[in-house]
């Protein structure tokens, strides 16, 4: 009995807490902002399950523990309902009085809208009901099988993400024919409730076959001889290749434009992974080659820069990857001795130093100041490329897309190759025990040196790209916030991770251009999601099985069915 | 590399040579006004077991730190197998065949075992970051022989096969210990340094350590150099035991006359009858 009363005390207080973090996302307007998305039309919006989502979570982390089922069905209920008395009482509250001088976001569109439109002393039992509701829910989802809990949660993924990809979907199935599809899924807003259901029996009949067909794949090809082998590995290549060069073809302009974001962040990840990753050199301040990649590309290519010289563009290449592992070379002689924290706050200061030589007066007459360099042609020097035989017109973000991702797939080979050599290894010494990797017979002061000017070629090449792309450079593009993004792209997906870097770059990337709304609170998500990574999942989404091992060792025999890379509600907000 | 077996002809360098493979002559260590080491002359004859003993805080470490290069003498010399290294960079030193040890255990925790081993060769492998960005045949031949050699090392010094894809730090005590070996003789030293082997090991271990070590200079012909503090391991393995107190050499011989050393009885086993 002992057992239970401790659930329920930790019912309440994670209920409390719950209530804190609703309470917090509706004050600073991200949930206002979202539920003007409709999710599911006249049903729910993305506001509404933004605001459902952490009594759901805490529901399901609560009634995980302990045997009986009724004690863990209440820890729910009862975890779910102190969160939505908190709820409750701060609308009657903020009903009653007005504090809007104090907190500008609750405003009476919010206050109606977390009444359900109704009175405020309706509204504020609906929220109680409703809360209460979810925290049952998420312990039910603790206590069923993971075989129906999977499924069901993988559903609920994809409705709520197909109804985000809306605006970009429906003109794409347009321009494929496919109208009658878009028809049926999509109402003006949101999807329809037939279109959500069928989305959601796809999802989860999805993720029930999809473990089979693949288990059963595995197991023909582990049987075939090595020769067939060799011919699968050969054809699935040709088909990614085929597919990521077709990418832009079948998303269209808008989503190339996202997709060429995406691949500038993860080709800087990949930069940053060498000297963070694998030598454990914290740096702040790598905005810096990622600005001496633009900087000097526009130089060295632009008609009317201060050179004047106007090469083409992979005339200038060599010139500007050895410019940059130069600059790392100079940024890192001096911090060669730092550690740790000190070498971060050191690279924080030169990333600031670089911004600020580039912007300034004096330098003026090389870099122009805060009006930058113009005239940077395209990349293939022409705007437009027209391919023959499949008839596509590569312009702006269909054609930069190519270069970027034949510059990624460059360095992730090279990262790859590095990883898994004597350099590698004499890296990863030198972040586990700088002094012992140093009796060992690693030379550190080369070492580091070679993580950053490695790590500032390959920052340089988004730099390039990025500076062809906008036709021009400016030093405000070129400001911290762009370290710490990379930083967390690498955090996000898993430390010296590479499939986890492109995870990182399409989540923090990908998914902001794809919800406007997110655009204000961009940083919030990215404190919030890293806040969450660190307590849930410290190796990233896609982790090195190495890291992996290092941080997961004691859960793994606690529950060996742990959900694999799939989202939690939580994590989705 | 040129060996891809345990070959004790590479370990064992150059025989031609001098019959002392090191010598450290009136080394000093001061850390602000604290003399760690006064005036110490040291030496090692090829292919020997000798030992470092002394009370806690007697300047071991400190003296052990000097000759790998973590700490330049303040003054005197020292001298590796015909190559002045006074004041080398750590590096240096293990790239002219000193490996060692730690008294609290020092592996790369979160790589795995036969990485930390591979980490151990690093000295003897030439590839540079250039040829494995582009993948050379010579240094993927290297790397295959590094493999080789580096799963020998970990069956050499006794860890079992499926360890070799552990965490260093998942490995049980014993092992880490084993492990450590492996990584420092990885790198084919001449001299090996071994800081307090059998610290935290319970009598049976402690044995098979100190049988290890005797099979290490018999198979490999290493010279090996131990700091011990427990009197009882050193006196069955080294020939000769280097006793030092305050800072400074109080005595130098065999096993059995630092026994009978009145000096130290006074400042060592003294100072263990009273404990």
């Amino acid at each position: 009995m002992r057992g239970s009363a401790s659930q329920l005390r930790r019912a309440i207080s994670l209920g409390l807490i719950t209530g804190a973090v609703m309470l917090y996302l509706v004050a600073v307007g991200i949930v206002l902002a979202f539920s003007a998305r409709n999710t599911i039309t006249g049903v729910v919006t993305l506001g509404r399950l933004m605001l459902a989502a952490p009594p759901l979570a805490a529901g399901y982390v609560v009634a995980r523990r302990g045997t009986d089922l009724a004690p863990r069905l209440v820890a729910g209920l009862l975890l779910g309902a102190v969160s939505g008395v908190i709820v409750a009482a701060a609308l009657l509250f903020a009903s009653a009085v007005d504090i809007r001088h104090i907190l500008v976001r609750i405003s009476p569109p919010l206050l109606a809208f977390l009444a359900f439109d109704q009175d405020a002393s309706i509204g504020a039992l609906l929220n109680l009901a409703l809360a209460a509701a979810l925290g049952l829910i998420g312990a039910v989802a603790a206590v069923v099988p993971s075989r129906v809990r999977r499924p069901a949660i993988t559903g609920v993924i994809g409705v709520v993400v197909i109804s985000m990809l809306e605006p970009f979907l429906r003109p794409r199935l347009t321009d494929f024919k496919l109208e009658g599809v878009s028809r049926f899924l999509f109402t003006h807003k949101g999807l329809s409730i037939a279109s959500a259901i069928v989305v959601f029996a796809i999802f989860a009949v999805g993720s029930i076959a999809w473990p089979r067909v693949r288990a059963r794949y595995r197991a023909r090809v582990a049987a075939a001889d090595p020769g067939t082998q060799a011919t699968i590995r050969g054809v699935t290549l040709l088909l990614l290749i085929v597919f990521l060069l077709a990418l832009p073809q079948i998303a269209g302009s808008f989503l190339s434009q996202v997709l060429v974001f995406v691949g500038l962040y993860t080709l800087l990840a990949l930069g940053l992974n060498i000297v963070v990753g694998y030598a454990g050199l914290l740096d702040l301040g790598y905005v810096a080659f990622y600005a001496v990649g633009s900087y000097l590309t526009a130089l060295l290519t632009s008609p009317i820069s201060s050179l004047g010289v106007g090469l083409p563009f992979w005339v200038a290449l060599p010139i500007v990857i050895l410019g940059a592992a130069v600059t790392g070379l100079f940024i890192g002689a001096p911090v060669l001795r730092l550690r740790g924290d000190y070498l971060a706050i050191v690279t924080l200061g030169f990333g600031e130093i670089a911004r600020l030589l580039f912007l300034s007066d004096a330098l003026k007459p090389w870099f122009g100041g805060t009006q930058g360099i113009l005239g940077v042609p395209p990349l293939f020097g022409v705007a437009k490329v027209s391919v023959p035989i499949l008839g596509w017109q590569l312009t702006g973000p269909t054609l930069t897309y190519y270069p970027l991702l034949f510059f990624c797939v460059i360095a992730a080979i090279v990262a790859t190759r590095l990883k898994y050599s004597r350099i590698g290894r004499a890296w990863n010494a030198m972040r586990e025990d700088e002094d012992v990797a140093q009796a060992t017979g690693v030379n550190v002061t080369n070492y580091k040196l070679l993580a950053f000017a490695l790590g500032a070629s390959v920052g340089c090449l988004g730099g390039a790209v990025f500076a062809t792309h906008l036709a021009s450079v400016f030093p405000g593009t070129f400001n911290i916030l762009v370290s710490i993004t990379v930083l967390s792209i690498i955090i996000l997906g898993g430390m010296g991770s590479i499939p986890g870097v492109v995870v990182g770059a399409l989540a923090l990337i990908g998914l902001p251009e794809l919800l406007r709304e997110f655009a204000e609170f961009k940083l919030l998500v990215y404190g919030g999601v890293l806040v969450l990574m660190m307590l849930l999942r410290p190796e990233g989404l896609l982790p090195d099985r190495v890291r992996q091992q290092e941080l997961h060792e004691a859960d793994e025999e606690e529950e060996p069915g742990a959900d694999g890379g799939a989202l939690t509600p939580a994590e989705q907000g | 590399m040129e060996t891809h077996a345990i070959d004790p002809q590479a370990m064992m360098g150059d025989e031609g040579g001098a019959r002392l493979l090191l010598e450290a002559h009136k080394v000093t260590k001061q850390f602000e006004g604290l003399t760690a080491n006064r005036d110490i002359d040291f030496d090692i004859p090829r292919n020997a077991i000798v030992a470092i003993i002394g009370p806690n805080g007697a300047g071991k470490t400190t003296f052990f730190n000097q000759l790998t290069g973590i700490y330049a003498p303040t003054s005197g010399s020292i001298s590796f197998d015909g190559v002045d290294i006074t004041g080398m960079q750590p590096h240096e030193v293990a790239e002219l065949g000193i490996a060692r040890t730690y008294q609290n255990i020092r592996l790369f925790q979160n790589m795995t075992a036969i990485a930390n081993v591979q980490v151990g060769r690093h000295v003897r492998m030439r590839g540079q970051w250039f040829h494995a960005i582009f993948g050379t045949p010579s240094i993927r031949r290297e790397e295959e022989e590094v493999l080789q050699r580096a799963r020998e090392l970990l069956e050499l010094v006794g860890l079992r096969r499926r360890t070799e894809n552990e965490l260093a730090k998942n490995l049980s005590y014993g092992d880490q210990r084993r492990l450590e070996v492996a990584r420092a003789l990885a790198s084919d030293p001449k001299l090996l340094l071994l800081d307090e082997p059998t610290a935290g090991m319970n009598p049976g271990e402690t044995r098979q350590m100190t049988d290890f070590i005797g099979r290490l200079r018999r198979e490999l012909r290493l010279t090996i150099l131990l700091i011990e503090h427990d009197m009882k391991v050193v006196m069955g393995v080294s020939e000769r035991i280097t006793v030092l107190d305050y800072g400074e050499k109080i005595a130098e011989g065999e096993p059995a006359e630092i026994r009978a050393n009145p000096r130290v009885i006074e400042a060592y086993l003294g100072k263990q009858a009273t404990a």
